[in-house]
């Protein structure tokens, strides 16, 4: 350091200290965002000092988060002339500003790639990697030919940071020109190869984006990629998750046989003469003796590959990425055994932990994974229990949640459910949303097919108590939910009704009164010797004045239906009488030929019949009181009730002919269906947005929804031979660079792969277990290590004495290497290891 | 198919604080925005809107009253997105300082804009760990101002950390930018070449207290969800055993861990409690887990034979007890809390010190390792103490007015406005001291009561317009007595005149609606857990640990902390 140079920097920084002072002090933010006229930003842009360059840039890309591109655009030329400074964080600020507007000033930007390529050979992978994803992020597609040049050197290159960059800079260039997808396929396939997992990663995530469906691409890298699942950052592991997830149905087919207990580990025999390793078998034909209960079971094999990437998908239920987590439900739910899911459910409830915008998506598919596995769920109760803070949204999922583990609860939980779910109806709860689903899921709970007779009679007695409630939307939903259980089973319910309608004293709500003198009235009929509904009606015939509108219209309906009851039941001695009309089924028949049109002289017939029939003897009470209450209704003040009445007197002019009366009044109600809220998502895929959103998104989901692929059919899957691991040798070649290059790791590895398989270190044993290294001969063998085997195996690297591989191949590898560790070997420490380094120069 | 299409920042104030485009041609924020806002609160995370074209997912999420917002055109794994976006808030807290303040993303847009390139790649997620960033950015700091805009020419790669003059040690380790070389470091979420002047490892386990108690006092379900954060300022590549131990086992107590992707599963696996890990640098969370207070045997205690005696037993700080339907019309209520004797401390109360070790849990609780690295003064691990207690009375949205609130017995102020939805009963931690104090000997613990009584649409009407008791509009009743009573007499009053018994009855009837159904008490303990979990040790590997030099023990500090935000929540 100079020191003239230091005392200009400490003076600087006095000033800057003080301007950051003031700058907090006076804590308007409008300060910062002082901007300066046009003119003296292109001077500091022109600048000659890197400092005035960089402080320009930095007002410009200030500028363009706050404003429209219109105004930074005119430094466009200025900027990009700064492309050329050695001094990075000057190039950094050029290449976000190059991203952001290359697209606006396309021909000016053309003039910068050439620059940008330059950078490619830089010597610090940073800078290639930057100079790589800026490259593929200018959109203009003139350069795509370059990209694709770029991006096959990135994929040659050492450093993974430059890998990576390479994989996700393919789909970017396919969007640019998708003429360069045969080049870019080669590189993908080598990319997915990678030893470097979080290549692999991206390798994957492009793949996704850029051809998802070319799953023979997949083939030779499934089980690497499989292995390599645990280290992949989280966001590599969600979309291998995702890419294997549709490759699994897709290329294993679904088996399942019969087994008998006997014959379980002869049929596990049978198998393993097809393809290699034997360890799945035993713990299949094990799990399988454990699941048959009975002579012949349906049971669910799983091919060894699969199975393998089910194991390794094991280790991620504890990561602390909720998505992480629900993609390995997913993969469970749809491609595992029910053992698998088991495990994952205890996972998913400690996603209940997180933030609560998570928590939120994160019941949508617990509720999901509970539709179709609900047992496993009912240990978790606790957590679904509804605290006075949560959010609508979450406690409306909490009580579907309590109400679908229900049925499948032991007597003394259900009690406890039940009485939380009354807790929550109870007046004084603090929302009527949250009142009125209670009271529905009180419903849920007594509906159910798994419910006993008991419990149904609680939750009925539960909700009756709510009848006299001052809460009105308590006692409508609670009426609403007791409708629905009465009409769901109306044998069992005629008492309930008889208790109902004890309840009219109590009830004060007209909502309240008008549903239950409805239920009466739909009773009517059932066991007319000792039906109240006559009583019923003769009492509230006595208060008709005092009820509201809506009770009125009510009491007026039960009217008509008991005289209609009453009359079907004691038809009108007139009907036998020669001189009345035609008899009320050949009426009906004219009536129906006639497409609805009345008989115009039945009405006046008929009309005069009534008091021929009614003068001689007193008319029966029921008769007399639809009188009444018809009577009532014509002078009311309700012009709706004075219709209906008018409506019902019409129809049941002629006691003689109830035909048309019974069909309109008495039609059988259609049974309401109240099934789970969440049933209606049922069938999107765990872990998609269209699951929260449902079909709101239109039907079928989303825009860029996808379904499950189904099963592929037994006798189409490919070849399971395509997924052997002895292409190894070729992978790299096939990356058409000619001469192999190695990655650091895949050079540790070879240094370190004598070692490894010394017989101390049983691959079952190590972290995350990938018990299924395949054992294949020569270069196969080598075995992929763990990032805590890395860790581990350092140490004992450097302590130990050097080994040679006595692989004539590989260090023929590594002499073409030396050259490039001479040009940069100042970099000494090249990506992935210190040690190996060290070994190299020994070597040289 | 992209994950991430953009991301926006609104400050608090709703305005535009920074808009990041990724991939294709989202809707811009200023068209999100007011459809986000026009949704009912409280917002969903994800929000699906049908009108703007294309249709577009909204994510969002609020973090230090910052609102962050991604729209996606497409089926995106929602949790993916949401995930991200707290991990964007969390870098750029990281990375800018906490709390997250929009003027300090203001003033440094330039780190921030390098920040979210780097983060996202084309849509798709690349690079979210904040250690594997600072590799790659620079944290603005007075050394950036300090070094102005002398950056250095990419290729003479001279400068290493060790060649730099000076170090300040106020931020870990600072470097002239990103060294441009050793970017990468065998560990992805450690940095490379880490170097402290002083090392120091801290362990802070936090709990969150979750419980709900039944009108009966019987607990329904008692969770403790705890975190442990982890502070690692050590020099190279450390190699970690961190040793939890807990009074019924480790295994036993814990259920459902979450751990940092660098512990190693395995050796939790075979013993359990042991946390082995090369850790990041800096500040991040180690492991989550979550505790049963109630045990597993919780279940069976529900069963009717063993009524009360099988209550599972809690050991609370505080809960709270809540009567409603008081006083002759029903309109009262009254909320009681008790405060566990146990954590009266050390400093107020001689008397309840004693009392404190005796308890087989807090007796054995860890002690901090290699020195005092508790920040609290007043509660210790011997003798805890509660803090800023609140308690939290919601109310029905029918309920207009609460009359007569006070604090009958015990220290605090309570708060509340007409049409609040809540009543906030607030004491702080000199008032605890003095409350637990009066407690002496009777080892029951110290109570404070407030009472209140709330008034409902109905009522207030009642009173206001007509009936034979209104002051303004029937002057011909007017009676000297009764206007010296409050409104709440004269509604007594009014009440017994209709008729006397049944009228009573109607009233509380009615007033049952406008009744708190529970109360909820929030507190913090220092140097407690509900748990009883401690660490046990904390241990440097040294034969696997790279880069600390030998014989460098760094220093080691331990915290407890046991909270409780609203999460004892007492039914009636």
């Amino acid at each position: 350091m100079h020191p003239s140079a230091y005392a200009h920097w400490s003076l600087s920084t006095a000033r800057d200290l003080t301007l950051e002072a003031a700058r907090d002090a006076s804590n308007a933010r409008k300060s910062t965002t002082r901007i300066l006229p046009s003119g003296q930003l292109k001077k500091l842009l022109d600048s000659r000092a890197e400092r005035d360059v960089l402080e320009g840039l930095r007002r410009v890309v200030t500028m363009s988060y706050r404003q429209p591109p219109s105004q930074t655009l005119p430094f466009f030329t200025a900027v990009i002339k700064n492309i050329a400074s050695p001094s990075l964080p000057v190039k950094k600020l050029v290449y976000i500003y190059l991203l952001q507007h290359a697209e606006h000033e396309p021909d000016t930007a053309l003039l910068s790639i050439n620059t940008i390529q330059k950078s490619l050979t830089d010597q610090n992978p940073q800078l290639r990697a930057l100079a790589l994803r800026v490259m593929s992020g200018i959109r203009v597609p003139v350069i795509s030919q370059i990209v694709s040049l770029g991006i096959k050197r990135g994929v040659g290159d050492m450093s993974p940071y430059v890998r990576r960059a390479a994989a996700l800079a393919i789909p970017k260039c396919y969007s640019l020109d998708p003429n360069t997808e045969p080049q870019l396929l080669e590189y993908l396939s080598t990319l997915l190869g990678d030893k470097q997992y979080f290549v692999t990663g991206a390798a994957v995530a492009a793949f996704l984006e850029f051809c998802p469906d070319r799953m023979d691409l997949i083939h030779p890298h499934y089980r690497s990629l499989v292995r390599k699942l645990v280290d992949m950052d989280e966001w590599g592991q969600l979309a291998t998750l995702r890419l294997m997830m549709v490759y699994s149905r897709r290329c294993f087919p679904r088996r399942t046989r019969k087994v008998k207990k006997a014959v379980a580990s002869m049929g596990a025999n049978n198998k393993s003469t097809r393809t290699t390793t034997k360890g799945f078998y035993d713990s299949d034909s094990e799990s399988e003796k454990s699941e048959d209960q009975e002579e012949m079971e349906e049971v669910v094999t799983l091919d060894p590959d699969l199975e393998l990437f089910l194991k390794a998908c094991q280790p991620l239920l504890q990561s602390r990425n909720t998505a992480v987590v629900i993609a390995v439900a997913r993969t469970y739910l749809y491609l595992g055994t029910p053992e698998y899911i088991s495990t994952a459910i205890g996972p998913l409830i400690s996603l209940l932990r997180s933030a609560q915008d998570l928590q939120h998506i994160v019941l949508y598919n617990i509720v999901q994974v509970c539709l179709s596995h609900p047992g496993r769920f009912v240990k978790y109760y606790t957590h679904f229990l509804v605290r006075s803070t949560d959010a609508p949204q979450i406690w409306r999922l909490k009580l579907e949640l309590l109400t679908l583990i229900f049925p499948y609860t032991p007597p003394r939980l259900q009690s406890l459910i039940l009485a939380e779910l009354s807790h929550f109806s109870h007046s004084g709860s603090l929302d009527p949303g949250l009142v009125k689903e209670a009271v529905r899921a009180i419903g849920r709970c007594s509906q159910g097919s798994a419910t006993s007779p008991k419990t149904s009679a609680r939750c009925l007695r539960l909700l009756l108590a709510h009848i006299g409630s001052a809460d009105a939307h308590l006692v409508a939903e609670s009426l609403e939910v007791i409708r629905h259980l009465i009409q769901r089973d109306p044998n069992n319910h005629r008492t309930t009704v008889v208790r109902l309608a004890k309840h009219l004293d109590a009830a004060t709500s007209p909502q309240a009164r008008a549903s239950i003198i409805w239920l009466v009235g739909e009773f009517a009929g059932v066991d007319p010797e000792n039906n109240i509904a006559a009583d019923v009606l003769r009492i509230l015939a006595k208060g008709f004045a005092d009820e509201a509108e809506p009770a009125k219209l009510q009491i007026m309906l039960l009217a008509a239906k008991v005289y209609i009851h009453h009359l079907n039941a004691n038809p009108p001695p007139e009907i036998a009488k020669p001189a009345g009309p035609q008899p009320p089924s050949a009426l009906l028949e004219g009536f129906q030929d006639e497409g609805g049109f009345r008989d115009p002289h039945f009405e006046p017939q008929s009309s005069h019949q009534i008091p021929e029939s009614q003068a001689p003897e007193r008319p029966h009470p029921i008769a007399a009181l639809y009188q009444y209450i018809l009577l009532l209704t014509r002078y009311d003040t309700s012009y709706d009730l004075r219709d209906r009445a008018r409506v019902y007197k019409a129809l049941l002019a002629s006691p003689s002919s109830t035909q048309l009366a019974s069909l309109l009044l008495l039609a059988p109600k259609p049974v309401p269906q109240t099934p789970s809220p969440s049933e209606i998502r049922k069938g999107y895929v765990l872990g998609s947005a269209s699951l929260v959103v449902g079909d709101e998104g239109g039907v079928g989901g989303l825009r860029g929804y996808e379904d499950l692929p189904s099963w592929v059919k037994e006798g189409r899957e490919p070849n399971p031979a395509l997924r052997d691991e002895d292409g190894t040798l070729n992978e790299y070649v096939a990356g058409g660079n000619g001469g192999r290059i190695l990655t650091a790791s895949e050079k540790l590895d070879v240094a370190s792969s004598s070692r490894a398989y010394e017989p101390s270190s049983s691959p079952g044993k190590k972290l995350n277990g990938f018990g299924a290294g395949t054992s294949r001969g020569t270069v196969g063998e080598k075995k992929e290590k763990t990032l805590d085997d890395w860790l581990a195996e350092e140490e004992e690297e450097e302590g130990s004495t050097e080994e040679e591989t006595d692989d004539e191949e590989e260090e023929e590898e590594e002499e073409e290497e030396e050259s490039e560790y001479e040009t940069d070997d100042e970099e000494s420490e090249e990506s992935d290891d210190e040690g190996e380094a060290g070994r190299l120069m020994k070597q040289t | 198919m992209s994950a991430i299409e953009a991301l926006y920042i609104f400050d608090e104030q709703n305005d535009p604080l920074l808009e990041h485009i990724y991939a294709g041609r989202p809707p811009p924020g200023s068209t999100v925005l007011p459809l986000y806002l026009a949704h009912p609160s409280p917002r969903p995370s994800l929000i699906y809107f049908s009108q703007t074209n294309p249709p577009t997912l909204l994510y969002s999420i609020v973090q230090d009253n910052l609102l962050f917002l991604s729209p996606s055109s497409t089926d995106t794994e929602p949790l993916q997105v949401l995930e991200f976006l707290h991990r964007v808030a969390d870098v750029l807290e990281d990375f800018l300082g906490s709390p997250l303040l929009a003027s300090r993303i203001e003033s440094s847009y330039d780190t921030v804009a390098q920040l979210l390139s780097e983060m996202v790649d084309g849509g798709i997620i690349a690079s979210t760990e904040p250690n594997a960033l600072r590799d790659v950015v620079e944290a603005p700091s007075f050394m950036r101002n300090l070094l102005g805009g002398v950056g250095l020419p990419s290729s003479t790669p001279s400068l290493t950390p060790s060649a730099t003059p000076f170090s300040l040690t106020s931020r870990p380790s600072p470097r002239l930018g990103p060294t441009p070389i050793n970017t990468s470091s065998p560990v992805p979420w450690r940095r490379a070449n880490v170097r402290h002047t002083s090392n120091e490892m801290y362990v802070d386990i936090v709990e969150t207290l979750q419980i709900i108690i039944a009108p009966s006092g019987r607990p329904l379900s008692a969770i403790s969800n705890g975190t442990i954060a982890f502070t690692a300022k050590v020099s190279g590549v450390p190699d970690l055993l961190l040793q939890l131990g807990c009074p019924g086992g480790v295994s036993s107590t814990i259920s459902l861990p979450v751990f940092h992707p660098s512990v190693r599963l395995n050796r939790w696996k075979e013993r359990p409690g042991e946390l082995s890990f090369v850790p990041p640098d800096g500040r991040f969370v180690l492991a989550g887990y979550e505790v049963d207070l109630l045990g597993p045997a919780a279940l069976d205690s529900f069963s009717s034979s063993t009524k009360s005696n099988a209550a599972p037993k809690l050991n609370i700080p505080a809960t709270a007890s809540i009567r409603t339907s008081l006083g002759p019309t029903g309109a009262e209520f009254e909320v009681r809390i008790t405060l566990n004797p146990r954590f009266s401390g050390k400093s107020s109360s001689p008397l309840s010190s004693v009392t404190g070790p005796s308890f087989p849990r807090a007796g054995g609780l860890g002690r901090g390792l290699g020195g005092s690295g508790f920040g609290g003064t007043q509660g210790t691990t011997a003798a805890p103490v509660i803090e800023e207690m609140t308690v939290d009375i919601p109310l029905p949205a029918t309920v207009k007015n609460v009359r007569d609130l006070r604090i009958s017995r015990g220290p605090g102020d309570a708060v509340y406005s007409p049409g609040d939805r809540n009543i906030e009963w607030r004491i702080n931690s000199r008032e605890i001291g003095i409350l637990m104090s009066t407690d002496r000997g009777a080892g029951t613990g110290a109570t404070a009561t407030l009472r209140g009584t709330v008034v409902g649409q109905e009522e207030e009407d009642a009173i206001d317009g007509g009936g034979p008791v209104s002051l303004t509009n029937d002057p011909y009743d007017y009676n000297d007595d009764q206007s010296l009573l409050s409104y709440q007499a004269l509604s007594e009053i009014s009440s017994k005149r209709d008729d006397t018994g049944i009228g009573n009855d109607k009233r509380i009837k009615q007033n049952k609606v406008l009744m708190p159904s529970c109360a909820t008490v929030s507190f913090k303990v220092k140097g407690w857990l509900a748990s009883g979990i401690k660490v046990e040790g904390l241990n440097v590997d040294q034969k696997r640990s790279k880069g600390l030099g030998s014989g460098i023990t760094p220093y080691k500090g331990v915290k407890y902390l046991c909270v409780s935000r609203k999460g004892v929540e007492s039914r009636c």
